[in-house]
């Protein structure tokens, strides 16, 4: 190992949404800037085996369901069990080229330095780099940003093995689309695949601890989404624990539940949550305890205890998004770097890839309520909507929750196919404080899914009007 | 693909051409056996069971002492002797019947040279702890390990294949035997355009016969660069495993496979510490 130590402004550490955009922040303000990531490319999980791989999965998927219903039925198209799952992914190689050629291009515009390896710190300002291929680098920074994401939890009663018993790695490289499938969870990583494999023919059960499953979503939406899943020929088991996973040693896992049933799958999918890479960093070393569950504490800010590191995306904890952690990236620098920022994103958008597509932003009905003493919800059945019937997804629902004055758009939240771009129209709305009467002042493009707004509006100015009527009376 | 892929060097040019005429033009593939083809079959039935699956078995004497052996190996460690077929059979488990069943077949078919026993029986565990070795690797990237096993246990089927060719040949032509050195630069470079032709003749994926074809050179090998990566680090582990005198320190592994799969040296040094496991799965097919 050099004695010689190189030095970095900024030294950002993970290379995935969040380390990315915090490199690119700190390049733009002229700062010498270093990227230590693990892998070979740059992209985190969200490139290399989450968000862009099961999307991929997700788009064969959709195509299927959509096909199915527009057909009316007639097709009774499914992927067909046993299928070899590569073939339902045919454009992800390209995809992936795509997306790590983009990053690394924008990393070398930017003059950003990539260290290949496993970064732990030796003290607050100085980590040692440790290479693939052995030798050690010491690198010095002023400041330092850990981004080194999260991996899926493996709970010590599920025993995830790769082959019978999967977690959401592993899942992605399934040889054959299996006949059966057990997902146990009921966040966003669990419900994604359980749409994902039922719509491709799987016989899949989702079993969910709580009543609902994506329980921060209004019961409007996740009654939905449940009633599309099983229309896709899942099962939702809510309220149910799990007592104990196991291989049958011959062809199927038995899930043993609290309540005495016993399910048997051909897989297993275990979705139980995350965990953050920090194992390999000794941030000890740095003067850092991780908290009681495992993440980096952070200021509002993105400061940890150390006030020259910081630390963004999954290992600071939810809502561990790719959206997220890239706005916390930038702002972590600029705060760092002590340029101007209007400080962290009150109205972040949530995007969930199940079949349909779920997405909220800003704030929900009993959130609006909680607050405010009251809301009105307009609310936009896709049904109504003529694009909606021409793309086959009229099962689709737009709610827009405003005060309880029915003027300020507060939040939105919607379920059908396009609902993640959807939501970015109450976005701005929200941002820019407009009135739901801006939905009615505007026109939209016909047809298209974006009516969904005026008639929400149209919803919340009729229950305004009857508002106003009764308080008249 | 080219029949002669690699290291020419040490192969006389008038055995290449000779041997090139052969496989092209009269390649002689064993059939996989009737009784693999009907438990590999029932395997991916939906109403396969622990009985029926048993009760096939049983038509069959070596693959019935094969699952009873491998249901009684160190590797499965029973805590009774397992005596029945019914039984190893749920010891096992369906996807591991349909392993042994597959080396069954291509010990029986394949790795059964006459005058060659020796060269053949390393050849089989090489074979058998890579595929074991293989799962391992999949594992500890954390992707799913189905699959592996098969293109581990593969990978070098030409060898054999290439090995029985050139014997009878040789007593088609002379009753004189063949070096030694020209067996094994013939078997080094034909084995995988030959084992990937055998790979279609038994009708198995077609990403395992582009993982054997290009196992030596696994940027080669386009969709299955990943899988045929897996294959080539399962096969380099096996050779290690199997050399009693090798210590740790002496894995000299592939640079370039290491960085295709990104190992870093502490990953190795896991799979590494797999040698027991993987060579009591190896020695249980043997």
């Amino acid at each position: 190992m050099s004695d010689e130590a190189a030095r970095f402004d900024v030294l950002v550490v993970g290379g995935g949404p969040a380390g990315a955009k915090a490199a690119v922040q700190a390049a733009k303000a002229g700062r010498r800037v270093g990227l230590v990531e693990r892998e070979a490319h740059i992209g985190g999980e969200c490139v290399h085996r989450g968000t862009i791989p099961s999307k991929t999965l997700r788009e064969t998927a959709s195509c299927l369901s959509g096909l199915r219903k527009r057909s009316g039925g007639l097709l009774g198209l499914d992927a067909g069990v046993g299928v070899e799952v590569d073939s339902l992914m045919t454009r992800l190689k390209s995809v992936l080229a795509h997306e790590e050629r983009y990053l690394a291009d924008q990393l070398a515009r930017n003059g950003i330095e990539q260290l290949t390896g496993v970064a732990r710190f030796r003290s607050p300002s100085t980590l040692e780099v440790v290479r693939r291929a052995g030798g050690k680098t010491l690198v010095q920074a002023g400041i330092v940003v850990i981004a080194t994401g999260s991996r899926p939890r493996s709970p010590a009663s599920v025993p995830v093995d790769h082959e019978h018993v999967l977690d959401s790695d592993s899942i992605l490289s399934l040889r054959y689309l299996p006949r059966s499938l057990v997902v146990l969870g009921g966040g966003v990583i669990a419900c994604e695949f359980a749409s994902i494999f039922a719509a491709l023919g799987t016989e899949v059960t989702l079993v969910e601890k709580r009543d609902r499953p994506l329980g921060f979503l209004d019961r409007s939406l996740t009654d939905r989404f449940v009633a599309a899943f099983e229309s896709d020929g899942g099962r939702f088991l809510a309220g149910a624990s799990v007592e104990s996973v196991r291989w049958d040693g011959m062809s199927r896992v038995v899930t043993r539940l609290a309540d005495g049933s016993v399910l048997c799958s051909e897989k297993l999918l275990c979705a139980l949550g995350r965990v953050a890479n920090v194992a390999a960093l000794d941030l000890a070393a740095a003067g850092l305890a991780l908290d009681e569950r495992g993440l980096v504490p952070v200021d509002e800010h993105y400061r940890t205890a150390v006030p020259h590191v910081y630390a963004v995306g999954d290992v600071i904890g939810p809502p561990a998004l790719a959206a997220t952690g890239m706005s916390q990236g930038r702002l972590a620098v600029r705060h760092a770097l002590g340029l101007e920022s209007e400080g962290a994103p009150e109205v972040i958008p949530i995007g969930i890839y199940t079949i349909p597509e779920i997405a909220s932003v800003g704030e929900s009905e009993r959130q609006v309520t909680d607050r405010l003493g009251g809301a009105i919800v307009g609310r936009a059945q896709f049904d109504e909507i003529a694009r909606a019937h021409i793309n086959g997804s009229t099962d689709g629902l737009l709610e827009l929750v405003c005060d309880p004055e029915g003027r300020r758009v507060l939040g939105a939240q919607a379920i059908g196919e396009g609902a993640c771009d959807l939501v970015h129209l109450a976005q701005l709305a929200i941002h820019a404080g407009l009135e739901v009467d801006a939905f009615l002042e505007n026109v939209f493009n016909f047809p298209t899914l974006a009516e969904a707004y005026r008639v929400a509006a149209l919803d919340v100015g009729g229950r305004r009007a009857r508002l106003g009527g009764s308080r008249a009376a | 693909m080219s029949l002669s892929t690699r290291r020419q060097s040490a192969l006389p040019d008038g055995v290449r051409k000779l041997l090139t005429e052969r496989i092209e033009d009269h390649l002689e593939l064993p059939f996989q056996s009737s009784t693999s083809a009907q438990v590999m079959s029932l395997c991916n039935d939906e109403k396969c069971d622990a009985f029926k699956l048993g009760e096939l078995i049983s038509f069959d004497q070596s693959l019935a002492g094969h699952v009873l052996a491998v249901a009684n190996s160190a590797a499965y460690a029973p805590k009774e002797p397992i005596i029945s077929l019914h039984q190893a059979v749920s010891r096992l488990g369906i996807g591991t019947i349909c392993e042994i069943s597959m080396a069954v077949s291509l010990k029986g078919k394949v790795f059964d040279v006459p005058g060659h026993a020796t060269l053949v029986r390393e050849l089989w565990m090489h074979s058998a702890c890579s595929a074991a070795y293989c799962k391992e690797v999949a594992r500890s990237l954390r992707e799913n390990v189905e699959g592996a096993f098969l293109s581990g246990l593969l990978h070098d089927v030409g060898m054999p294949i290439v090995l029985q060719n050139l014997v009878d040949m040789s007593r088609e032509r002379t009753d004189r035997q063949i070096p030694h050195g020209i067996l094994t630069a013939a078997m080094e470079e034909f084995h995988e355009a030959v084992g990937a032709r055998m790979v279609h003749h038994w009708q198995l994926p077609a990403w395992i016969a582009e993982v054997v074809a290009h196992h030596h050179a696994f940027s080669d090998a386009g969709e299955h660069r990943r899988e045929t990566a897996i294959t080539r680090m399962g096969d380099l582990l096996a050779h290690w495993a199997l050399d009693d005198s090798a210590e740790a320190e002496d894995f000299a592994g592939d640079a370039d496979v290491e960085r295709e799969l990104n190992l870093y040296r502490e990953d190795v040094e896991g799979l590494l510490d797999l040698r027991g496991q993987v060579l009591e799965v190896a020695e249980a097919f043997l």
